[in-house]
Parts: structure tokens; sequence; C-alpha cells
């Protein structure tokens, strides 16, 4: 006599007490560090790029925290990283240029490259130092990803790609990039005949970055043309028609983080002080539910954390996680202007509340793309279910 | 979830799920209170899980208790079993015991101008199954701070009516005579908060029974040639479903764990915070908690035979027993405005 709910449960996590000395360490640092840098900016956190932040975060011991220290990682637990994460995300800290590296890029090195790419590349990671992007998506697949078909030929020397890559973040700058390539040409393999890579972008020729502008006039993503792009024979992450099981558990960590419930945090920390003089029991009652929805989700992104430190898989609670953090943060844009209806505007106009609001409104469309459209997590929670 | 969890929600799901089918909860809304599963239910401890060892009870904590509440909810008890286990609750903090029988758990707290001696003043008080009560339990706020009052409902005035879960709300009027006085080191809310938190949890449970009973019809029910789960937008309402209901399933078990922890007094960042989101998020999500499980289910779901209104017309009375989504959002709104934008977040992490 079992529910459903049963195999779906967030059983809440209790952070020791060593991390709220670290949670004001690094409260401390990104107050000092952020002190200069504009509300605007700092509303959309991990889209904002700047190499210098990441090197000092790097330098505070507070990237790769959980790589293993045989190759400069930290060797600290999961519920560390996520405290650090968290608190950066909320300070509105650019966070952009290490992001995807500390976030997925470094326990994927760590867990299939081979020593010489552990031994360079992941002390890199954990100084700040190395900016990655990930070549999942193409042109004609998008959350039918294993439809991709950029090809990966072998050669004499190494490999050779053909085909492009789309809504790459950061390609153009970026020092490393992760990709999904076609193996094996037998479509009819779909996911069998797909391997990972680790490029090096500054080593690699016949790989063309073409910047795309996004329509708040941001230029954080391209479209990557890779033409008899040569690889050396061990750019091959992992193992060979092993590519698309990597890359699911590559995705579990881009789906589990605070990020899918916190892009949007600021608006809500402005739109409270907006209200805050004249607020009427109606209006508070909103702002305390999204409040609540905020403690809800954090409960449930660190028990996630807690699963994965646990070593366990929590890929349907990540999903779950993903689909209610997506409405919670979109939603606050459409709040905001309910409860305080003033114009959304572009950056150095109007009060800081409707800078963030012109940045976030036009950013929020993003929220349910990036990572896996709302539609596939569903897809993905009814597989859990078992009506899939 | 610990062992003492998996144990006591088994003991409840064993006892709870061989009594109360549909045609059971059917017969007990005809003829009224359940006497014998009452019995069977005290005989097992449940009311007691939260008093004291030496008082016969079982003496864990919230959240040893949660999967008891939620699995109250699950089954849509018709028993004051979640109040039962408040009141003894109260008994622990005020080191007391509380009489035999069924407690009226008076949901209001008592102001001191109604406390005498000897008699409490009853105005219109809205009591759970209070034409069953053997014996009222209340906390009334006096100068001296709050104090636990058990009073005999004889001679009460007693207006029978129910929710629309048709479990018995009574209106008491008239002065209960006091049996028992006890300094209760509470705050003289406590009823409310307490009440919210077990609400919440079986606003929970009910609302995973009615995603299994979603589940099951889905899997069941054929049309175009295919069952209905296997369209997409079904299944997405069954997604979107799963989600709700593990949202409030978790701020609430948070909130249990909060007040094992950090109390509830009416001052400090506490459990009040997580009891507040927790009822807060409940009420909310009842609303499609409810819309969605009927509209899988079609017009079956809409009739009396079929038994997904027990779990939802409880889920509607729930929703605003103990405090709606309005008031407790505005609870938290106020604490918003008043530590201020850049202070919300240290609050939630506290």
């Amino acid at each position: 006599m079992t529910s459903v709910a049963d195999t779906l449960r967030f059983e809440p996590t209790a952070l020791p007490q060593s991390l709220a000395t670290l949670r004001a360490e690094v409260r401390a640092f990104l107050q000092e560090a952020l002190i200069d840098v504009p509300v605007v900016k700092r509303s959309h956190s991990w889209e904002a790029y700047d190499a210098e932040f990441s090197a000092k975060l790097g330098a505070q011991g507070w990237l790769g925290m959980t790589l293993p220290k045989a190759y400069g990682g930290h060797g600290r637990s999961a519920l560390e990283r996520y405290v650090v994460v968290e608190e950066c995300l909320v300070a509105g800290a650019p966070t952009a240029f290490h992001w995807v590296a500390d976030r997925q890029s470094g326990p994927l090195i760590v867990r299939y490259g081979n020593e010489a790419q552990k031994k360079t590349i992941v002390p890199a990671i954990t100084a700040g130092r190395a900016c990655f992007a990930i070549g999942m998506s193409e042109p004609n697949s998008g959350s039918d990803l294993a439809s991709l078909r950029t090809r990966a030929e072998r050669t004499a020397t190494g490999w050779k790609v053909n085909g492009t890559k789309i809504w790459t973040s950061n390609a153009h700058r970026a020092n490393y990039m992760i990709a999904l390539f076609r193996t094996d040409p037998d479509l009819n393999k779909k996911h069998a005949g797909l391997s990972q890579f680790l490029i090096d972008l500054s080593q690699a020729k016949g790989i063309t970055p073409r910047t795309i502008q996004n329509l708040a006039g941001g230029r954080n993503f391209n479209e990557v043309a890779f033409v008899d792009a040569e690889l050396p024979a061990d750019a091959l992450l992992g193992t060979e028609g092993q590519g698309w099981r990597q890359v699911t558990e590559e995705l579990a960590f881009e789906r589990s983080g605070p990020e899918r419930y916190l892009s949007c945090f600021f608006l809500l920390r402005k739109l409270i002080d907006v209200v805050k003089p004249h607020a009427t029991p109606a209006t508070l009652a909103r702002i305390g539910s999204q409040v609540a929805w905020a403690a809800t989700l954090r409960t449930m992104s660190l028990s996630i954390a807690a699963k994965l430190n646990a070593g366990q898989d929590p890929a349907l609670e990540a999903s779950v996680v993903k689909d209610l953090g997506c409405q919670f943060e979109q939603a606050l844009p459409g709040l905001a202007q309910e409860l305080c209806e003033l114009e959304p505007t572009l950056a150095g106009y109007g009060s800081e509340y409707q800078q963030v609001l012109g940045s976030l409104i036009q950013i929020a469309p993003s929220f349910s793309l990036r990572g896996g459209t709302p539609e596939i997590m569903r897809g993905i929670i009814a597989k859990g279910l078992g009506v899939r | 979830m610990n062992e003492t969890q998996i144990m006591l929600e088994d003991t409840v799901n064993r006892l709870f799920g061989d009594r109360l089918g549909w045609d059971a909860l059917t017969a007990i809304e005809e003829q009224g209170f359940p006497t014998a599963l009452w019995a069977e239910t005290v005989e097992q401890g449940i009311n007691k899980l939260l008093a004291d060892e030496q008082a016969g009870g079982m003496g864990v904590g919230w959240a040893d208790a949660y999967p008891v509440l939620r699995a109250c909810g699950r089954h849509a008890v018709p028993l004051p079993v979640v109040e039962a286990i408040i009141a003894q609750w109260l008994a622990r903090q005020a080191g007391t015991t509380l009489p035999a029988g069924v407690p009226g758990l008076l949901p209001q707290t008592i102001a001191a101008a109604k406390v005498s001696i000897t008699g409490v003043k009853l105005v219109n008080t809205r009591t759970p199954w209070g034409r069953n009560a053997d014996y009222l339990v209340g906390v009334a706020a006096l100068d001296s701070g709050a104090e636990l009052i058990i009073a005999s409902p004889a001679g009460l005035e007693i207006a029978a009516e129910d929710n629309i879960g048709r479990d018995p709300r009574d209106t008491l009027n008239g002065t209960a005579s006091v049996i028992a006085r006890h300094g209760l080191p509470l705050s003289s809310d406590c009823v409310h908060w307490l009440g919210a938190l077990v609400r919440s949890a079986q606003i929970a449970g009910a609302g995973a029974a009615a995603l299994d009973l979603a589940l099951k019809y889905g899997a069941e029910r054929s049309q175009f040639g295919k069952p209905l789960s296997g369209f997409q937008a079904i299944q997405h309402y069954l997604a979107d479903l799963a989600g709700v209901v593990a949202s409030v399933d978790a701020i609430t078990m948070a909130a249990c764990v909060g007040l094992d922890n950090r109390g509830m007094a009416a001052t400090g960042r506490n459990a009040r915070f997580e009891i507040a989101a927790a009822k807060c998020r409940a009420s909310e999500a009842v609303e499609k908690l409810t819309r969605l499980s009927h509209q899988v289910h079609g017009a079956i779901g809409f009739t009396y035979e079929y038994g997904l209104h027990f779990l939802t017309r409880r889920l509607w009375a729930w929703r605003a027993e103990f405090g709606g989504a309005g008031e407790w959002g505005e609870y938290l709104g106020r604490i918003a405005v008043e530590v201020g934008g850049d202070g919300i977040w240290p609050t939630i992490t506290a």
C-alpha cells in the first residue's frame, strides 16, 4: 500500500554549523567584492561574465570545491559548494565565466578525463581561470537532443568534426568546450552513436563561433560552426558511444542547482523594498506567498544537494525542482508589475527597481528554455511516475 | 525517513487503510462518529504519539509524528486524531496528562476575560468534533502567561455543523466547567500555529492520495483507443500534481523538524517561519490539487460513488482552517518588509 508520493520525497537537510561560518565568510567577501557593481548587472548573476571576479573567487578556494585534492580541487562537500553557489546567486555575483566549469565540466573531467587533462585543466577550473562552453543543442536538435547530427570521424591522428552547435553560451570567449557529437553515422542508433569531446578552443582549427544577440541585447550565446575541425585523439571524453549516458549525468548537475529558482531573486528583493511604504494586507500576502515558495524551493533544492552529496542520483527530484523553480522565477516579473506597475526600463534609466525589472522581464523567457523546457521536465516526471 | 517514522507510518496506513475504504467513509458520513475505530486508534496509541512516555505516550517529536499526520490526510480519517495529537503534546508541555476519551480541541485562544477559577465562557467557538467530545482542551491568554485549560462540555449548547469535508465542526456556547488548569510554557496562540501545521500535513497526505487515484484511473480508463495517461496533456497534469504534492510535503516536513529543533516562540527566527510557509503553500496548493485530480477523472470523479471527493472536499475545507494562504502570506509578507529586500535571504537561510 504505497503512495506514489513516497518515491518523490524531499527530506529536510540540516546544514552543519561549520557551514554557517562558511556562509558568513562568503557573504562578507561578496559584499566587499560587489560594492561597485551596478545593481542591474547584479540582477542576472549567472549570465554576467567577469573573469577577474571568477579568479578572485577561485583564490578564496570557492571554485572546484568538491573536486579531489589530487588534481588541485578542494575535496570539500557538495553542501559546502551549495552554500557558496546560493550566496553568489542571491548577491548577484557575476559568475558566468566560471559557471559551467565549476558546475558540470570539472566533475565530468574528473570522472572521465585522462590524467593529463585532469592535471592541467582541473587546477585551472579551481583557480577560476578556465571558462567552459557546452556544445549540446544544434539548429535542428533542441529538446530532441538525441537527434543531433554533428559528426566526429576518426582520422589517422585523431578526429575530424563537421556540423553546427547552437545556443552555446560563451563559445566566443571560452577556453574549452565539452561537446556531444555523433561518432557512429548510423542515425538509427540515435543515443548509442553519441560521444562526448573535450575541446581546447585555443588549439582547435576549423571552429568558428558567431555570436547571436539575444532579445535584450546581450551577447552571450553563439552558433558554432565546425568545418573539418581537427581534434587530437585524446579529445574523446570518456567512452565512445557512451555520450548520452555521460550527458544525462552532466544534466543532473545542470538541473539540480539553486540557480533553477534564484535567477529572479534580485527582483523579489527590490520588489519588497518598493512595496514597503504603502503595502496593503493583500499586497503583503502576495509577497509572503513568494517568500513561502522561495523557502519551499530552497528546502527541496537543498535536499537534492544532500542526495548528491550522499552519492545518490536525484535526477527525478531535480526535474521536479527545475519545473517548480521555473514557474516561481518566471512568474516574478508579472507579479512585480501587478504590485508595482512602473515601466520596466533599460539600464541607466528609471529607478533601480525599474532597471532590474526591465532586465529580468526580458531575460525571463529563457528560464523555461535553458537546461530543458518544462514540457521535457514534465515528461521526465511522468516517466518517474510510471505513466510514460 | 528514520525507522521510527517508517514504523509509525506503516502502523497508521495499515489501520486506516483497512478500515477506511469508500464504503466505510460513506457509512461514517451517514451514521456519525465511528466509535469502534476511535477505540482502535486509542488502543494503538496513535492519539498519544506526542504524549510523554510516563503518561502512556510514545514521547516522540513532530518530525517523527509527521508521517502519521500526513497519513491522516491520505486516508481522509474522519476522527479527531490530529487534534488529539496536538492536545497530548500541549499536555506534555504543561507537565500534565489528559483524561481518557475524545478530546474537543478549542482552536481559538481563550481571552483572559472569559476564564474564571471554575469556568470558561465559550462564545460561538467552532470546535472539531465538539458533539463527540468527552472533554475540552484549550489555551488561554492570561496576564501571567499561557495556560492549558481542560474543561467539561457538559451543559454547553452545542450546534452541530459539518465542514464541507463532512467532519464535525460544532459551535459551542455557554460556560464549560474547568477540570484542570496548568501553566503552559508556550505562547498563547500556539493552537492556531499547531493547527496550521497539522492541516498542512493533512493536505500533503490527501493531495498524494488524490494523485494516486488519478494515476490509477488514468491507467485504467481508455479513450480514443489508449489509456488516458498515454496522452501528453494528462501526463503533464499528473507531473504537475506530483510537483505540487512534493512541495507541500517538503516544506511541512521542514516545519516539523524546525518545531522540534527551534520551537515556536512568539519572537525570533524559529519554526514559525516554516509553519507559516507550509500553510501558505499548502492552502495555495489545494486549488491545483483538486482541480487537476478531478480533471483527470472526468465525470466519474464528480459522483458520490467514486471516492475522490472524500479527499477533495476535505482539501477545500482544510485550505481555510487555521488560516488560509492570505493570512499566512500576510504574516510572511510583514516579515519581508520588516527585514527589507536585503534581509529576506538571511531570514530564509537563518
